[in-house]
């Protein structure tokens, strides 16, 4: 009895402790924003670097004054990557006073792009999310910011049309994808393509977990004797699927991954650089340690006599991390300036997301322009090759076949 | 709580059969009535409005699988595909055929029904893990069927956005509106329950989980039973499955998945199997259990760590300390939180005295 | 045109991805056969120790073998501790409970890993080629060979333990009847103990197998929902019912991710194991070498 007492009484401090837990007193101006992530769940290697990018941006700017004198104070949510818990975050952060959601995951995305409509709170989803966004009339409170897998598979086209000598007629290419909504989205561009290029497109869907893609590759390096592969895989896949074209014996350099294939994780564990030579990764930030905002970061932790963190190391996620901070603090700024530093609301920053131009940040960010009509800022991507032990740039920023994409747009998205 | 059952004289047989046998139970019920239906809906802020609609959400799913684990004995850890199922079939009727929320709902539950009675079909043969493995297969297998056929899903992302249901022509879109809204169905949902319990099917479905060929024996059609319990089961996911849709605006298979199943086994599990209160109890655990955990944290993990350690460290304790008290509910009271609450209840019962 | 040589390199590929799944079924079935336990942290079993190994050579610069024999000590004292704490006061629960049990263990476990090791993907090298062996048409990857010879090694070595070892003559009666085991002077709790400690052995291998082949992170953990269908197929009491049921798995995998994946567009090589344990199931109930259950009122 003592014992189930004990645990009642256990269980009424913590529902009381939920109650009254100290909200924290905000000074009048601060600017919040939410910050989504995953650090737990199913994308938590992403999570755990992009999101302390994020907060190192955000503390750098913080030290020097924040933003036209407004600090910004991040409320940053683990969601674990469940749909339920971003929903109660969200609100929470509402609570907070969020003027700008930082999403994470693309079911989240899609699960509160409603609210966010409603509540006029803008939310931005770089690299994810729903590829048809990218049209700010009819989802006027989402933004990619970065390129949509739309864009990406476009861009992909692109380079793979390059790669061949100019031409993709009669070619052979792979899409080997994540099976899951995220990894189809591209498939009508891709389709579209195919028809106006004339190669011919065959899919190899990886079913999740994706930890296991044997007869896929065989089937592209031995039977289908792809041209080229263009890869689609998130979480482990990535490397997986590197470890297996290697085993098959395809070529890596004729192999492009998407944004989330993309990383030195995804290198590292599929067993270094010397394995992956060759290999094309698609990139929304830049990649590498040589930006003039890093340099600023390592000297504002150096001043407080502290190393800069490991996650650094990271560059591919910690830089799209940089990068999501660097251009909502663009997107405030501006929303600040209009409205001569009095508070500012979800709809000012919203008007500040589409007054964004040529913020280029030494070149981690692409030439961004976000209008309100393109949410996307123009479906920018660069393409870094695995090469002598670390990420090379192989092409400059570029986008491409901006018609096809935007016929798909707004062709396409969420019935 | 402390309910004196002396003084109480009955002077007739209806009053001896009443639900509320007491004046304190009836009190009870009346208090715990204007409570939610007046006093916490004005006192509440949006933020916390939010949080009871996810619990009121989660407590029509955790009764559904109480129905069929608890009281049935059947596992399942197919319920994140139902829910599906009833959101899909909610969603294409809503946007395709324009149907209201009061025809979509019950038919997103009766099509979850219908493929949560085909799913128990094994059950004729399987027991115990097999047939949680043959509910884990209905779980890909479903998933696998809304991912590829896009006239289920509407196209490859495989998301459908819902309209706000309309009541009187007046969009449900505040979370107050939720809150009514949510509240009639659980409402619906525990009264349905507790009534089913009380029938013939409800003893049905006991006797098949203490043992169902002793069962058989006396009478019962045990396979037909069974069904019926996966198909009324199923029917409470499917609508927790349209609810959720009609709450987020959007359905989307990704919501539903083995993470999902499992999450809803725990709280039964922890709230207390074959108990309707425990499923109540286990629903608002689970979802307050991680809220709980980040705001302790929030606010005492400062004077521990530095900021960006807490960042991290929250989210991983969050998910130790939830398997933890998980192990910690089975170990020490394996009946669950409404075990917790009856001996609670019962020790106040005469207090101050022992007995 | 029908191509004889892929067919023969999907069903050479599926046969050692069959074996290596076994590899980690075995953990499963072992726990099973002995205490009648169902561990649904097998593949949280199998991350943990590969982080274990991973970390001690990354961080501490172990030799391989030397990082192997900690993780293989550590889930051996890992899975005697465990079934102490946990499982003990769990004897005689309903099997919800315990699979409850082992979800929450997994949600512990997930969470320890990455709070105390880093959540990034670590590499967990081999002296292995990653350079594929080509014998006549077929293409093998020397890590792969070598999971499958650890899970044939196991195979036998279980196989001897079961039927000729005092030991495992005991831990059978123990799996046959608890009361008539206790009855007879077992230990009943001892050889629980010790079936989960031999379950923690075959998870270290497995962890560092598939931490090779796959890098070490959470998604590891992910392999245990591959276990599923082969205990399943195989009978969830059998040790040579895992291996076949790792077998057919693997195989009916990559035949259909080769020939049926084209044919409707998605990936069916998940998907397909399961339609085929279902139709097992519904034939024999208990798998394809389980233990038949036969009940009395």
């Amino acid at each position: 009895m003592r014992k189930d007492l004990a645990i009642a009484a256990a269980l009424i401090v913590s529902v009381g402790a939920l109650l009254y837990a100290p909200t924290a007193t905000r000074a009048q101006e601060e600017v919040v924003i939410g910050l989504l992530c995953d650090r737990t769940g199913a994308t938590q290697t992403v999570g755990v670097n992009v999101c302390p990018g994020y907060h190192d941006y955000i503390a750098l700017i913080n030290s020097k004054g924040g933003v036209e004198g407004h600090r910004i104070r991040v409320v940053e949510i683990d969601h674990e990557f469940k749909v339920p818990q971003a929903m109660e975050a969200y609100e929470r952060q509402k609570k907070e006073g969020a003027v700008l959601i930082s999403l994470y995951g693309t079911p989240h995305t899609q699960a509160l792009s409603q609210k966010l409509a409603e509540d006029r709170i803008p939310g931005t989803s770089p690299g994810f999310g729903i590829a048809a966004s990218a049209d700010g009339s009819r989802y006027p409170f989402l933004f990619p910011i970065a390129a949509t897998y739309y864009s990406q598979a476009a861009a992909a086209v692109k380079f793979v049309k390059d790669q061949l000598g100019g031409s993709l007629k009669g070619k052979k290419i792979a899409y080997l994808f994540y099976d899951n909504p995220s990894g189809k989205e591209p498939l009508p561009v891709l389709g579209e393509l195919s028809r106006q290029e004339g190669f011919e497109l065959r899919t190899f869907a990886v079913p999740p977990p994706g930890v296991e893609m044997g007869a896929q590759v065989l089937d592209i390096a031995q039977r289908y004797r792809a041209d080229f592969v263009i890869s689609h895989l998130f979480g482990r896949s990535p490397s997986v699927s590197i470890k297996e074209l290697k085993r098959a014996g395809y070529p890596l350099r004729k192999v492009v991954a998407f944004v989330w294939g993309a990383a030195e994780a995804d290198i590292e564990a599929a067993g270094g650089f010397g394995v992956a030579e060759g290999y094309y990764a698609m990139q929304f930030a830049g990649v590498g340690s040589d930006y003039p905002v890093l340099d600023e970061i390592r000297a504002m932790y150096r001043k407080q006599g502290q190393e800069p963190p490991k996650v650094m190391a990271s560059t591919v996620y910690y830089n799209r991390g940089v990068l999501i901070a660097a251009i909502h603090v663009e997107a405030v700024r501006n929303a600040l300036k209009a409205k001569r530093g009095q508070k500012i609301t979800g709809a000012d920053v919203k008007a500040g997301f589409e007054g964004i131009k040529g913020a280029t940040f030494g070149g981690l960010l692409p030439p961004l322009e976000i209008t309100a009509a393109d949410h996307e800022g123009g479906g920018w991507v660069q393409i870094f090759q695995a090469k002598g032990g670390k990420f090379v740039k192989a092409t400059d920023w570029f986008k491409a076949y901006p018609e096809v994409v935007a016929k798909e747009v707004k062709a396409t998205g969420i019935q | 709580m402390i309910q004196r059952e002396c003084g109480v004289l009955k002077t007739s047989y209806a009053a001896d059969m009443a639900l509320y046998p007491l004046p304190i139970a009836r009190k009870t019920m009346v208090a715990i009535a204007v409570l939610f239906a007046l006093v916490l809906p004005v006192a509440l802020d949006p933020y916390y409005l939010s949080i009871l609609n996810l619990i009121f959400i989660a407590v029509i799913g955790a009764i559904g699988l109480n129905i069929l684990v608890g009281y049935t004995g059947q596992i399942s850890v197919g319920h994140g595909a139902f829910m599906s199922v009833g959101a899909y079939t909610a969603a294409n009727l809503a946007v395709r055929l324009d149907f209201p929320f009061w025809l979509s709902l019950p038919l997103g539950g009766l099509m979850a029904a219908l493929v949560g009675a085909i799913v128990g079909i094994p059950s004729l043969r399987i027991k115990g893990l097999y047939l949680a493995i043959a509910t884990l297969a209905a779980q890909f297998i479903i998933e696998w069927m809304i991912n590829h056929f896009t006239w289920i899903s509407g196209g490859v992302q495989a998301s459908i956005e819902v309209p706000r249901p309309t009541l009187f022509g007046h969009g449900i879109a505040s979370q107050l509106e939720m809150y009514f809204f949510l509240l009639v169905f659980v409402v619906l949902a525990v009264v349905g329950a507790l009534n089913l319990m009380r029938s013939r099917i409800g003893r049905a479905f006991v006797a098949i989980r203490d043992h169902d060929i002793a069962a058989q024996i006396i009478g019962i059609d045990v396979f037909r039973y069974k069904l019926l319990a996966f198909a009324i089961s199923s029917f409470y996911a499917g609508v927790t499955g349209v609810l959720y849709t009609y709450y987020l605006g959007i359905a989307n298979y990704e919501q539903f998945q083995l993470g999902v199943s499992i999450d809803y086994l725990a709280m039964i599990i922890i709230g207390g199997l074959g108990s309707i209160l425990g499923s109540v109890f286990g629903a608002v655990f689970i979802t307050l259990l991680p809220i709980a955990i980040r705001w302790a944290m929030e606010s005492f993990g400062g004077a521990l760590f530095s900021q960006q350690a807490v960042l991290n460290l929250i989210p991983n304790l969050r998910l130790i300390l939830f398997g933890l008290l998980i192990i910690f509910f089975l170990v020490v009271e394996p009946e669950g939180l409404s075990r917790l609450w009856r001996n609670i209840r019962n020790y106040f019962r005469v207090w101050p005295f022992a007995y | 045109m029908f191509d004889w040589q892929f067919l023969l390199l999907l069903v050479s590929n599926g046969i050692l991805l069959g074996l290596m799944y076994a590899l980690i079924a075995l953990g499963f079935v072992l726990v099973y056969k002995a205490t009648d336990a169902i561990n649904f942290a097998q593949g949280e079993f199998v991350m943990i120790a590969g982080f274990a190994v991973a970390v001690a050579m990354a961080a501490y610069g172990a030799p391989w073998w030397l990082a192997a024999g900690i993780g293989l000590a550590g889930m051996i004292a890992f899975g005697f501790g465990l079934e102490r704490t946990m499982l003990r006061p769990l004897i005689g629960r309903p099997v919800v409970a315990v699979i409850m049990a082992t979800i929450g263990l997994a949600a512990v476990l997930r969470g320890v890993g990455p709070l105390m090791w880093g959540a990034e993907t670590r590499a967990l090298p081999l002296p292995i080629a990653d350079e594929p062996l080509v014998l006549g048409p077929l293409l093998i990857s020397p890590i792969q060979l070598v999971g499958a010879a650890v899970s044939l090694l196991f195979l036998a070595g279980f196989a001897w333990f079961f039927l000729k070892s005092r030991k495992g003559i005991a831990m059978r009666a123990v799996a046959d009847d608890q009361q008539v085991a206790m009855a007879m002077g077992i230990n009943v709790e001892r050889y629980f103990g010790i079936a989960w400690a031999m379950a923690g052995v075959v998870s270290a291998l497995g962890g560092i197998v598939w931490g090779n082949l796959l890098g070490v992170d959470v998604h590891l953990a992910l392999v245990g929902l591959k276990v599923f269908p082969v205990v399943i197929l195989g009978g969830l009491d059998s040790i040579p019912g895992a291996i076949v049921g790792g077998l057919i798995v693997g195989v009916v995998e990559n035949v259909a991710a080769g020939y049926i994946d084209p044919l409707v567009g998605g990936g069916t090589k998940d998907f397909a194991p399961y339609v085929l344990m279902i139709v097992a199931l519904m034939i024999r109930p208990y798998g394809i070498f389980g233990k038949q259950i036969i009940e009395r009122i």
